[in-house]
């Protein structure tokens, strides 16, 4: 009897015990399916990040590699990465794949990638999807869709929000003029295509001239200043990058011109010219802090959370309203580098959350 | 002693005196070679071995392509352009009615009409190789800016697949090609473009046709080029209007590396080869062995120094023997 009760509560657990592992597998089984693109489920934890830079000498670069590290740092510390590996290929395509086939000969867990050129890295990237690697490409995107994730803000808003502030500023009508980044690169295209629908909206608006220069300080304000030569009446400047605000601000400052409406980004340099000639300004930022992230999104992703296949972010705007709580900041960052907006684990969960 | 058996003995002796000055560039690009496979073994396997010369094999070509031109006494600047171009058209002929065949012949005209052209301009004209190929770099650039404004266009992926895939296809094309080259210097034409540049007037005194001699070069030189940037094509399934610029400085370096002089006549393909394969393997060392980028800046330059340096040191200590 007592054997018999022991046999049947033994069964009963010996039951319970392959419904719960029935519901487990179930559950695991579950989440296998969500898991993200790329992601196999074989690779644990603590992991190792290799990330692919194109270039790691300009300055935004080098704070987004900042962002990358303490990211790392954290990670190191909740045990969930163990080793990162940074690669920089000088501006050379190539020599990025090259990086990259390195990183999936070393068997690392994740690969964090801005792209050199839109299409070369498909073959080679997809190769890394294959081994289950999670590939995680942001700021500057890849053709092919077998990545784990993609995330970059949008640039056409970017051009948008701006055009918008100044037609507001301006109440719809005076003269402007436009300042964009190089001729031929996606960005700047892409903000210039941005703003179009705005100044079409606007016909009040009337642009005086455009500019095309590196973004760079010194090329913008030569630009500019002999602009302001030719035109004694300009109302607005429409510019499209952070560095060409600077310059251009320099510029009316030298030739003792009062100063316009301005758009701009959040470039420290800026934002204290901004503060300190009380300008009427608006920014915004391609955030450095993408590149954290990104490593978090692909540990993520190894972890077995869905992770979206395109996390856009949205674009951070700096006006009156906030610009003393960067500035506040401003001795943490580089004299030429980018004020980025604050971020913490919890805006990234949001922003997966997507 | 026969006539035979003279040249026999000639040709080794020759061969001897021009491997001795590469002895110190192999022992370093062997030591790279075997600190690569200590350190990723898996380069020994077929497909580990396969990916690594297929990241060389457009180096290598682009390399050959330099230094034919640089033992002929001239220097192009248009590379990087050229492996564009070549890229571009294989993108963007190769979904066309002729297919892959097609685009094969296109890319190879191309360069070989281009090379040619510049071969012409310099050899009959007389204007300076560096200013003419400056020129058509810009040129060139255009025109790949022209044909596809932004990366894009097709390659079939059998293609890719093939020449860029699992298998070791990019190594054995790179055999053939030497091959061929070397071939090629068997013949009076292929030893002018030698002579011609060790001494022109003495070349020409001895029969050689110097010009044509120089438009044989460049027109190679062209076609070499272009066919690496099919390669690159096949490799990233994709045509890029700049892909190539890096490559212009790159062939100069691995071919200087590898002992070849800017005066013309002075070097070997084989030590270029082996240039271009030091900058090659050099990157993968670096990443394996976990330097920083930073480092890596620094490293290189400091490899490249001493690829050129112990030769020379080498040469030294064996003088004073």
């Amino acid at each position: 009897m007592k054997k018999s009760a022991n046999t049947a509560s033994l069964r009963s657990r010996l039951l319970a015990g392959a419904a719960a592992a029935a519901t487990l597998l179930a559950f695991s089984a579950g989440t296998a399916s969500a898991a993200a693109n790329c992601i196999k489920g074989d690779r644990k934890a603590p992991y190792t990040i290799g990330w692919a830079n194109i270039y790691s000498v300009p300055t935004w670069m080098k704070q987004t590699e900042g962002t990358i590290s303490a990211e790392v740092e954290e990670l190191k510390k909740a045990g969930l990465v163990k080793d990162l590996m940074i690669t920089d290929a000088q501006g050379n395509a190539q020599t990025q794949i090259q990086h990259i086939q390195s990183m999936i000969d070393a068997n690392v867990d994740a690969i964090v990638v801005i792209a050199g050129s839109s299409n070369a890295l498909d073959r080679v990237i997809s190769d890394a999807c294959d081994k289950g690697i999670a590939v995680v490409n942001f700021d500057s995107l890849v053709n092919t869709d077998k990545v784990t994730a993609k995330i970059n803000t949008d640039s056409g808003e970017w051009g948008a929000g701006a055009a918008k502030w100044l037609s507001d500023q301006l109440g719809g009508k005076g003269k402007i003029i436009v300042m964009n980044g190089p001729a031929g690169i996606s960005v700047s295209d892409d903000r210039r295509k941005g703003a179009q629908p705005v100044l079409d909206a606007n016909p009040g608006l009337e642009i005086i001239t455009e500019t095309n220069t590196e973004y760079n300080v010194a090329p913008a304000q030569e630009a500019m200043t002999s602009l302001l030569f030719a035109n004694p009446e300009i109302d607005g400047v429409l510019s499209l990058g952070g560095a060409l605000s600077a310059g251009s601000v320099m510029a009316f400052d030298r030739q003792g011109r009062d100063q316009v409406p301005i758009t701009g980004e959040n470039a420290r340099q800026f934002l204290e010219l901004w503060k300190e000639k009380g300008l009427k300004g608006w920014a915004t930022m391609q955030p450095n802090w993408l590149g954290a992230l990104s490593v978090y999104t692909a540990v993520q992703a190894l972890e077995g959370k869905d992770v979206p296949a395109f996390v856009k972010v949205p674009l951070p705007v700096i006006d009156d309203s906030n610009i003393d709580s960067y500035l506040a900041r401003a001795d943490q960052f580089p004299a030429d580098g980018y004020i980025y907006s604050d971020y913490d684990q919890a805006l990234f969960d949001k922003l997966l959350a997507q | 002693m026969s006539a035979v058996s003279s040249t026999g003995w000639l040709y080794g002796a020759i061969q001897k005196r021009r491997n001795r000055g590469l002895g110190g560039l192999y022992l370093v690009v062997a030591a790279f070679l075997v600190l690569y496979a200590v350190l990723f073994p898996g380069i020994l396997s077929v497909g580990g071995f396969s990916k690594f010369t297929q990241n060389w094999f457009p180096l290598a070509l682009v390399t050959m392509a330099q230094a034919l031109l640089m033992l002929n006494g001239g220097i192009t600047l248009a590379i990087g352009p050229l492996v564009s171009l070549g890229a571009v058209i294989a993108a963007t002929t190769m979904e066309g009615v002729f297919g892959v065949p097609g685009g094969f012949v296109a890319v190879a005209l191309a360069g070989l009409a281009i090379g040619a052209v510049t071969g012409v301009i310099v050899a009959h004209l007389r204007l300076p190789a560096i200013i003419v190929t400056l020129a058509g770099s810009f040129i060139i650039t255009g025109v790949a800016l022209i044909l596809l404004p932004r990366p894009g266009g097709f390659i079939p992926d059998w293609l890719s697949n093939g020449l860029a895939g699992h298998t070791p296809v990019a190594f054995l094309l790179l055999v053939v090609i030497l091959l061929g080259w070397k071939a090629f210097l068997a013949t009076p034409l292929g030893l002018g473009i030698y002579a011609a540049g060790d001494n022109p007037v003495g070349a020409f005194r001895s029969g050689v046709p110097v010009e044509r001699a120089k438009v044989v070069a460049f027109a190679l030189s062209g076609l070499l080029a272009a066919l690496a940037g099919l390669f690159v094509a096949a490799q990233t399934g994709s045509g890029d209007p700049i892909i190539g610029t890096p490559f212009t400085l790159n062939s100069i370096a691995a071919a200087v590396l590898g002992g070849v002089g800017f005066l013309g006549g002075k070097g070997t393909m084989r030590g270029a080869i082996c240039g271009s394969l030091l900058l090659s393997v050099m990157i993968n060392v670096m990443f394996f062995l976990g330097f920083p980028p930073v480092a890596q800046y620094v490293a290189q330059g400091l490899i490249i120094v001493g690829a050129v340096a112990v030769p020379e040191l080498l040469g030294a200590w064996r003088a004073r023997r």
